[in-house]
């Protein structure tokens, strides 16, 4: 897929690599649509250089 | 740092707040077990220290520390006793207060248990548990049978087979981390 927004991580700056979308039945993430499944999906991000992993709600 | 100089990081969670709890000598002894290996940090989390809220549940009661820890965990070991059949409620508390800290992280279960099962059952009540939080389960467990007996008064291991099993059940589960390690940071979904 192509990424035009990669995640900055928070830790070192890096560009981060999105490795997973998750299904989140838990969290109220405001700024994503609830899927008609249970939940909201989330992205996962993990950064190359210092490990740091980060998530954030996937684009509707 | 750089990746390659990385080490790996694998806590072991105490999955039980019982007072007198055999699952603390193993988990010591699984903790000792991954402190031995080359390349790899660990320590001990005892979720009865995480003072978690019991008025609510999931990421609302996060611990800052903990789930620092998750975030930084390249693999988890859950040392889990049998409690009638299931898993302790305070551990499934304390799992469900993170989620994106666990995705596409290796997880080994290691079941503990007063009887001759070694905890065969609650390990797999735990899977799809696992599963759904987004953590990835080895294929070895280790199996504490008759877990009174086996550590004297000091928490000395009485057992010495059970060092051998520690050590395939650590060398799944360290190959695990670094390949889930690699697929995280370098490939894209």
């Amino acid at each position: 897929m192509t990424e035009t927004d990669k995640m900055k991580c928070p830790d070192c700056g890096a560009e981060m690599n999105h490795h997973a979308d998750k299904l989140d039945h838990g969290a109220a993430w405001d700024e994503a649509p609830d899927t008609g499944e249970g939940g909201v999906v989330i992205e996962a991000h993990a950064c190359p250089d210092c490990g740091r992993t980060a998530a954030r709600a996937a684009a509707p | 740092m750089g990746r390659m100089e990385r080490p790996l990081y694998i806590p072991v969670i105490l999955g039980t707040a019982r007072k007198g709890r055999a699952s603390e000598d193993a988990a010591r002894f699984v903790s000792g077990e991954v402190a031995k290996r080359e390349g790899v940090e660990t320590e001990l989390i005892d979720i009865r220290e995480l003072g978690l809220a019991m008025d609510d549940e999931g990421e609302s009661i996060k611990d800052a520390r903990f789930s620092e820890q998750m975030n930084r965990a390249d693999a988890l070991v859950v040392v889990v006793p049998e409690y009638n059949h299931g898993y302790p409620g305070l551990l499934k508390h304390a799992l469900d207060t993170n989620l994106k800290e666990y995705v596409h992280k290796a997880v080994g279960l290691c079941g503990v248990s007063a009887g001759g099962f070694g905890g065969t059952r609650v390990v797999q009540n735990l899977l799809p548990v696992l599963r759904e939080l987004g953590l990835v389960t080895i294929f070895w467990d280790m199996n504490f049978s008759g877990a009174r007996k086996l550590f004297d008064e000091s928490g000395n291991l009485l057992d010495q087979t059970y060092v051998k099993r520690a050590d395939q059940f650590l060398k799944e589960l360290i190959w695990m981390a670094k390949v889930l390690r690699h697929g995280r940071e370098h490939v894209p979904l």
